[in-house]
């Protein structure tokens, strides 16, 4: 494999550090809760819980997860307002888009209809990460709080709540994984930038709308060996 | 199936404690924890008292809340009984939330102990430990319909002294594992009239697992494969389009911007 200069040298600021910073928290606590939450409900990994150790990784990281809140309003809270906003309003291209994301799903996302900063799945996924993140943190903190004082009912209610609203989490990160891989997407959220022609390719709406000066818009030659993967005619 | 019961015959016990120390060598109970405790109870106001001895232990309900609420299926009923698998306990606790007899406790190891009616004992063709040392025959162990039969002619005969005597468990949380013949109310000797947990989630609890893992798995299976698919359809896409970038042609993209 040989790295290659890209014809294409401009690259779009997609994350500043504040949300890498902040995904990384979300991606990193996931991963602890997702694991030690299975240890405690699973059969086969359960005798490795008994104990309690699990139990306190699973509250470390459930801080840890509950703290994206405070971190968006200390390091990103035009993003926050952005995210939100977004992930709750979608306009006519995103109802188009929507009604072909089989293509998008296969992998075709030139003929798609324009996108934002967001393609409508995006949205559709951030706004769920949202409504079970709020729920698995309300049933979570039942559980951690009032657990002993419960009815039997309550406790099974409490724990299916949790433990539905992670199947949908788990769900919604198999299809994040799943497109990041299709679309090569991991480097904008690594480095915090992609090549222009990416973001043109799938949100032209939103590279539009950029102002075409540094740090939005950068005219820097990268040498991106995964690029010369993603196109080895250069 | 049969399904086996133990009797425990409240108007015998005699508080000797035997039961409880015949349980705790004869099952190597967990450091600090004991199956069955035995509480001296007095009731009413001098000089009428009536004294008896309350057997805190498992009664093994039928509908046991501790089973439901187990996810990892430590907690099963077979023949009847509750048993506790320890090997697969998580130490989650909500046994202990939900048992409505205050019955299983973590031990030491983190693990849920309980009663699991001498599983390894029975199994073996013997009696368990606290009906074998019983001096008094407060305890027996047997098919349930013969315990059942043996309950009802013990109330009956003790009616004649105490006029409240009862059975308690026949029908009690779905029919307890454990019988009792009560020479007072249930109240008034500390147990719950009703036990009955009302689990109306039970059904979803129980598929919730495996309609987890099968969800999970199939969504990882499905992508899987359709990655590999789309991903060959991306990258051809950005060929194709870098191919007409380079022949001069405006991508559809270029060409919409020109447009607005």
């Amino acid at each position: 494999m040989t790295t290659q200069t890209l014809p294409h040298k401009r690259q779009v600021l997609r994350y500043r550090v504040g949300p890498r910073i902040i995904h990384a928290m979300l991606a990193s606590s996931f991963v602890l809760l997702l694991v030690t939450g299975l240890m405690l409900v699973w059969g086969p990994l359960a005798p490795y819980a008994a104990g309690g150790g699990s139990r306190l990784i699973h509250r470390i990281g459930a801080v840890v997860f509950m703290l994206i809140p405070v971190a968006y309003l200390l390091f990103d809270r035009p993003g926050a307002r952005e995210l939100l906003w977004d992930s709750f309003h979608y306009d006519r291209d995103d109802w188009k888009w929507l009604k072909q994301v089989y293509r998008y799903f296969l992998g075709h996302a030139a003929e798609m209809p324009p996108q934002g900063r967001l393609n409508a799945g995006q949205k559709l996924h951030h706004a769920g990460v949202v409504i079970f993140s709020a729920l698995i943190v309300a049933s979570g903190l039942l559980l951690w709080v009032g657990k002993g004082s419960f009815t039997p009912n309550g406790l099974a209610l409490a724990a299916m709540l949790h433990d539905v609203s992670m199947l949908v989490l788990t769900v919604l990160l198999v299809g994040h994984l799943y497109f990041t891989f299709v679309y090569n997407a991991l480097q904008g959220m690594v480095k915090g930038y992609i090549p222009e022609r990416e973001a043109r390719l799938e949100h032209s709406k939103w590279v539009d709308s950029l102002p075409e000066k540094e740090p939005w818009i950068v005219e820097e030659v990268v040498e991106s060996p995964e690029s010369a993967v993603l196109s080895p005619e250069f | 199936m049969t399904t086996y019961a133990f009797l425990l015959d409240i108007g015998r016990c005699i508080g000797c404690q035997a039961c409880v120390a015949a349980c705790k060598t004869g099952n190597e109970v967990p450091e600090g924890r004991q199956y069955i405790r035995i509480v001296e109870q007095t009731r009413g106001t001098f000089p009428n008292l009536r004294g008896s001895f309350q057997n805190l232990r498992c009664y093994h309900c039928a509908d046991a809340a501790c089973v439901t609420v187990c996810p990892t299926g430590a907690l099963y009923k077979e023949e009847g009984l509750t048993r506790l698998d320890r090997e697969k306990c998580s130490g989650c606790t909500y046994c202990v939330d939900a048992c409505p007899y205050d019955v299983p406790v973590l031990a030491d190891d983190g693990r849920s102990s309980k009663c699991d009616g001498c599983a390894a004992v029975v199994k073996a063709g013997g009696t368990p430990w606290c009906v074998k040392t019983c001096p008094s025959h407060a305890l027996l162990y047997d098919e349930r319909p013969k315990i059942l039969a043996e309950a009802h002619r013990r109330a009956a005969a003790l009616k004649m002294r105490y006029p409240n005597a009862q059975v308690y468990g026949e029908t009690e949380a779905g029919g307890l594992g454990v019988v009792l013949v009560l020479p007072d109310d249930p109240m008034a000797l500390g147990l719950p009239a009703n036990p009955n947990v009302p689990l109306s989630l039970t059904a979803w609890q129980k598929a919730l697992q495996p309609a987890s893992l099968g969800l999970t798995g199939l969504s990882i299976a499905f992508t899987g494969l359709a990655a590999v698919i789309a991903r060959r359809n991306h990258l051809q896409e950005v060929r194709t389009l870098e191919a007409r970038n380079s022949t001069g042609q405006p991508t559809p993209e270029a060409q919409e911007t020109k447009d607005q």
